[in-house]
């Protein structure tokens, strides 16, 4: 097994009193994974643990090196999140979030301003997001996911709310950035389509523990 | 079947009424429960004929509709943003312009009535006792407040992104200027919060003129006494501090995945509260500058901004509710007082800074909302 791109160390993660996760192991070579799990299993909660987004118990190592406890801002820039019901507060503009995400994250302007226009996200980018639809509320946070340099892309329910076109787009993105050596873990209860994108494995959620087939 | 005009009434009207019972009670009473009942007529009237024959008096009067008239006009501006009413831009929409823009000027004038109720008698007794001016001047303004609003209604309905009347210069900005992380937060309030900002500006800056004001009379300035005042007036400012915090949890997550150091978010927090805090320090300056010097008016500053730093700080322990935080607040106030009264100032604002970092950097990366069970 080739060097794990993320780990995960006895990760613990409970709401009050209740566990909702526990993990004692889990590595992941480069890849892209499905992560399967019923209603409340925990997917969205794993997700925002190893994007940092909610403090647990335990470590997430990226690329080997790369501490979630020892290093928390050099391992915020390896790993990105698309939420699968994004909000932000309504006075912020499509824009206001690009250039927050750009100026922390960095990446390639020009790229994501062509990614930007594919997706036709620069059409509404100036606009307040209290403005948008659900579904171009997940077009802007898809699009914020692919900022920056990271070797970790986290997809929530990325197949909900967006149109045929913008769902081939990002089928698109998610294969070119695994040829550059991205890795993804995507949540999703419709089945990814295998001719759009070769799945390295599938990751299940259950009693709290994830396993890889 | 009920007609637009009635359930736009019941969407608009009845609801303004409902939510400002306390406030027309309150109002009923200072204009009609202070006189007696045998002399309210005659009350009024002479309250009318004051305004009406006085310029100063009626620019007062008028200053006052015009609240109340901005009071509406937010009312309605909020209803038309708040989450549930998004049928209103289809539906209203949709309607006839001609018969849009009559049943804007139903709603507005509805909840406008008791100005008009008001202002009518006062136009009446104005040409009944030769106040011709004034009583065409009162007309005249309450055409324009009856009416500026419906256009106002009206654009927010085709440019749903308005939340006043900067329409305009809201989308050049959003054009030409990126919001940094650190004005989210005043955002926030001046854009969905406005009342609750400018309220505790207002008594704010009352504290800390009624603080210049008894000084003045006593013929003495003490920094100390000064610095009372400040601690009053920073007070004043703990449901911003307890509204920062529900902000921060429900809309600034997505932060937490930034590549964003801990120190970064604590100036960040810094910066907000010298913001906030620059009114104050605007009216300090200009009222205390030739009384005491630069360096003093910096400690005042400083204290103020360490108790701000110090007290938001506090609300990175989860468990901590309005009740604990108010205890924890006044204990610290307590100290920080007798600290103050003994000339320790510099020591206190070191205290309380040091005591603000140590929370923040322990607590940040840790903290969760806590939901109680």
């Amino acid at each position: 097994m080739s060097e794990p791109v993320i780990a995960l160390h006895t990760v613990k993660k409970n709401y009050q009193d209740v566990p909702v996760l526990d993990i004692p192991r889990l590595e992941l070579p480069a890849g892209i994974y499905w992560l399967q799990g019923e209603n409340g299993a925990g997917k969205t909660t794993c997700m925002k643990v190893m994007a940092g987004l909610i403090p647990f118990k335990g470590e997430i190592r990226l690329r080997g090196d790369v501490s979630s406890k020892d290093h928390p801002v050099a391992f915020r820039r390896l790993i990105n999140y698309a939420e699968a019901e994004p909000f932000y507060p309504a006075f912020l503009t499509g824009r206001d979030l690009l250039e927050l995400y750009l100026g922390t994250k960095g990446g390639d302007r020009r790229l994501i301003g062509e990614i930007a226009e594919r997706m036709g996200v620069h059409v509404f980018v100036n606009n307040p997001v209290s403005t948008y639809s659900s579904g171009m509320l997940k077009k802007l946070s898809l699009l914020l996911a692919f900022t920056g340099n990271p070797a970790v892309i986290l997809l929530d329910e990325p197949l909900i709310t967006i149109d045929t076109r913008t769902l081939a787009i990002m089928y698109d993105l998610v294969r070119t950035w695994h040829a550059n050596g991205t890795t993804f873990v995507i949540t999703s209860h419709q089945p990814l389509d295998p001719n759009e994108v070769a799945l390295t494995g599938t990751l299940r959620i259950t009693e709290k523990n994830i396993t890889l087939n | 079947m009920r007609s637009v005009t009635a359930i736009l009434q019941k969407i608009f009207t009845a609801q303004f009424y409902i939510q400002n019972t306390g406030f027309f009670l309150v109002l009923f009473y200072l204009m009609f429960g202070v006189v007696d009942s045998g002399s309210l007529l005659p009350y009024h009237r002479g309250l009318m004929l004051g305004f009406l024959g006085n310029t100063v008096f009626l620019l007062l009067v008028l200053a006052l509709w015009t609240l109340y008239a901005l009071k509406c006009t937010g009312f309605v501006m909020k209803v038309l943003q708040s989450q549930g009413y998004e049928f209103l831009y289809p539906t209203m929409g949709s309607m006839d312009k001609n018969k849009r823009l009559r049943a804007w000027l139903l709603v507005h004038n509805a909840i406008y009535l008791p100005v008009w109720l008001y202002a009518g008698t006062a136009m009446v007794v104005g040409f009944r006792y030769q106040y011709h001016g004034a009583a065409v001047c009162i007309l005249l303004f309450n055409i324009a407040m009856a009416v500026w609003p419906v256009a106002l209604y009206d654009r927010k309905l085709f440019q749903p992104d308005t939340f006043f009347f900067t329409g305009y210069l809201q989308r050049w900005l959003n054009r030409h200027f990126t919001k940094p992380p650190v004005l989210y937060f005043l955002y926030e309030l001046f854009t969905q919060f406005p009342r609750r900002i400018l309220s505790a500006k207002i008594i704010s800056a009352v504290v800390l003129w009624l603080t210049f004001f008894l000084m003045h009379q006593g013929d003495y300035f003490d920094l100390r006494g000064l610095q009372l005042g400040v601690m009053v007036s920073v007070l004043l400012h703990l449901q911003l501090l307890t509204h920062h915090r529900a902000f921060d949890d429900t809309w600034l997550n997505f932060m937490e995945n930034l590549p964003i150091s801990t120190f970064r978010h604590y100036i960040r927090m810094a910066a907000i509260y010298l913001m906030m805090w620059i009114p104050e320090m605007v009216m300090i300056s200009v009222n205390a500058y030739t009384k005491t010097s630069p360096l003093s008016l910096l400690m005042v500053f400083a204290m103020a901004l360490s108790l701000l730093m110090f007290f938001r700080s506090l609300l990175y322990f989860p468990k901590m509710n309005n009740e604990l935080h108010v205890r924890y607040v006044l204990l610290t106030c307590f100290v920080v007082l007798f600290m103050v009264l003994g000339h320790n100032e510099w020591l206190a604002i070191l205290l309380l800074q040091t005591l603000s970092a140590i929370v923040f950097f322990a607590k940040y990366r840790k903290y969760e909302p806590h939901i109680e069970p």
